[in-house]
């Protein structure tokens, strides 16, 4: 083998190298669904707890659509592998999951419930996570969803009743509802992209 | 004069390289992940994979979920510094020509 044949050899294998790293930490993470469940989950509670009056229409959508969600996941996991980053993805929604179920409960249940002040708490701690996960991430785009939760917040704090469900209800149909069907857009022309290539 | 580093072996065939490289970029990961990623048969892939286990490269952790065998690989210390090693005296041995 010649001098220049063989260095093409070592840059075939440190390029290979660099490939299959990458590859490693490409994840192709299918959660449009996920916030156009939670979007469509939050719709038909408040519809049902305004226009049934019923005082568990929250708790039991939030329970009913936990299960759906983990239902879905376990027939849909795959074989993607376990990285860094899909870890501190999971854990931050985690948290916010848990922060939420805590916070909100308790006040629901102590009878000390504000509709607007429970608004601001949800509409912050999903703000809040989708913050963490934008930065993770490195995209605008759902830092610019966290942003809009966190108006959302603001405004049910300082506004009244009717703008703070409102704000709320915008909330949702963008960041989860249009967000989310733009992932799933997005993820499958990834699919097809990767199916392509394969 | 400067000595040149030889490479490892164990790692140097393509497919144990390529699959260092991969484990390197994750936690842990299925055999099916890794087939679908190389493009390697069962049997290949098994074998390479059992090299770089002997070589403590690799670990594997085995179980079973829905009753199907399941086979999670990670790259482990050694591993990962022997790789390390190995992308250092690759940029050594090209020298110059690594820009061009």
């Amino acid at each position: 083998m010649t001098g220049s044949a063989e260095d093409l050899e070592l840059k075939d294998r440190l390029s290979l190298i660099e490939n299959m790293i990458a590859e490693g930490r490409h994840t192709t993470a299918n959660c449009g669904w996920i916030f156009l469940l939670w979007g469509v989950a939050y719709y038909i509670a408040i519809a049902w707890s305004t226009f049934a009056h019923y005082d568990l229409a929250w708790p039991i959508t939030m329970s009913g659509t936990f299960a759906l969600m983990s239902f879905i996941f376990w027939r849909r996991r795959g074989n993607r592998p376990m990285t860094t980053i899909r870890r501190a993805l999971g854990s931050s929604w985690i948290a916010t999951a848990i922060s939420m179920f805590v916070i909100l409960d308790a006040i629901g249940f102590s009878g000390r419930a504000d509709c607007r002040i429970s608004i601001a708490i949800a509409a912050t701690l999903i703000g809040t996570a989708n913050a963490a996960s934008s930065i993770i991430l490195k995209w605008k785009l759902q830092f610019a969803c966290a942003v809009v939760w966190w108006a959302a917040s603001i405004i049910s704090c300082y506004g009244t009743f009717t703008q703070s469900s409102i704000a709320f209800l915008a909330a949702i149909f963008l960041c989860q509802i249009v967000f989310g069907i733009y992932l799933m857009i997005r993820e499958v022309q990834a699919h097809r992209q990767e199916a392509s290539h394969a | 004069m400067l000595e040149l580093p030889e490479l490892n072996p164990v790692i140097h065939g393509k497919l144990r390289l390529a699959l260092l490289s991969l484990l390197s970029g994750v936690e842990e990961a299925e055999f099916t992940w890794l087939r679908a990623k190389t493009g390697a048969t069962d049997g290949n892939l098994g074998a390479q994979l059992a090299k770089l286990e002997d070589a403590g490269y690799v670990a594997v952790k085995k179980r079973f979920v829905q009753r199907k065998p399941q086979s999670l690989y990670c790259m482990t210390e050694a591993g990962r510094q022997a790789l390390t090693e190995y992308v250092r005296a690759l940029k050594q041995l090209l020298g110059g020509a690594i820009g061009s």
